[in-house]
């Protein structure tokens, strides 16, 4: 992992009312304009911590041992890895960091695992966006890949937008 | 087809992990996921209103219940050879610190297609009052040569 100090503002930043003022609003924001995705090199560390941080301690995440036995043939990220990957993959002006964004539901398909030392790249955009019962809505749409061109997973979010 | 999902009848119950989320927790949750927005951080900003809605105190993010069901469906299909292939969520009512979530399931369809075998899976997510706090729908796949 890069030095605390060289790491990028979006891994490193959590104040995120600090960039706000660049961040599309739900005016701005275009259905159908891809963002400006970054690719990631998705850590060990960081999969352990995701696990660990909702108590899953299953060993395909953390014992290579175990891991390299099974089918998977070493260690992967869980199937929900996307939740990070959403944020590594992201600059830091993008709009899903805006203070009071507020998930309404998201649907998720899997592919292949992600593994550490992947090279994680995102295909990102806003398809839609709407006002229903007084809320500002945007329908986003996101595929993870693989450094294989291999999609990793495809998700669609549902966010109320700050206004 | 597949011995394993052949075992598999509809109406099983699956039973997920207890969570009790605490401050540590969800700050725990900011860091690994990097969303460190302050729904999650900053009693003060959460006094307010947004719009409609008042959450009256920091509430936990809505992908930990995602990952908690991920949790339960990957160690539920893992030991019988099944593959976690989609979940859809619905964050119904706000979990905040005190609370104790627990998701379960319930296999509601299985479905054989040309080359695959199919479940798909209710789940719920309840909270200590018995509220459900959010829902979620999950499709599994039993690959021929695993079964």
């Amino acid at each position: 992992m890069t030095n605390p100090q060289d790491a990028p503002p979006h891994l490193t930043e959590t104040d995120f009312w600090k960039h706000q003022a660049i961040r599309k609003i739900w005016d701005q924001i275009v259905p159908g304009e891809p963002i400006e995705t970054l690719p990631h090199t998705l850590q060990l560390e960081e999969i352990q911590r995701l696990c660990r941080a909702v108590g899953d301690l299953n060993p395909l995440y953390f014992d290579e041992a175990y891991a390299s036995k099974t089918p998977h043939k070493g260690i992967v990220a869980p199937s929900y890895v996307h939740i990070l990957l959403m944020f590594t993959c992201t600059p830091i002006n993008y709009y899903m960091r805006a203070p009071g964004t507020i998930n309404a539901g998201q649907s998720w398909s899997y592919n292949v695992h992600a593994r550490p030392g992947d090279t994680i790249t995102l295909q990102a955009r806003a398809l839609d966006k709407f006002i229903k019962k007084d809320r500002l809505f945007v329908i986003h749409d996101n595929v993870f890949f693989n450094q294989h061109g291999q999609v990793i997973c495809s998700g669609r979010g549902w966010t109320i937008r700050p206004e | 087809m597949n011995r394993n999902f052949d075992r598999i009848e509809v109406g099983t119950e699956i039973t997920g992990p207890v969570f009790a989320p605490t401050r540590q927790t969800i700050k725990d949750f900011c860091e690994a996921s990097y969303d460190h927005n302050p729904l999650h951080l900053d009693d003060r900003y959460m006094e307010g209103s947004f719009g409609k809605t008042q959450f009256g105190g920091i509430i936990m993010h809505g992908m930990s219940h995602f990952s908690l069901m991920s949790r339960m469906l990957n160690d539920w299909l893992m030991p019988r050879g099944g593959v976690h292939k989609r979940l859809e969520t619905r964050w119904l009512i706000p979990v905040k610190p005190g609370d104790t979530i627990q998701p379960t399931g319930r296999v509601k369809l299985k479905r054989q297609t040309k080359h695959g075998c199919f479940l798909m899976i209710d789940i719920v997510m309840t909270n200590q009052r018995s509220e459900i706090v959010a829902r979620g729908e999950s499709m599994a796949e039993f690959p021929p040569a695993a079964g």
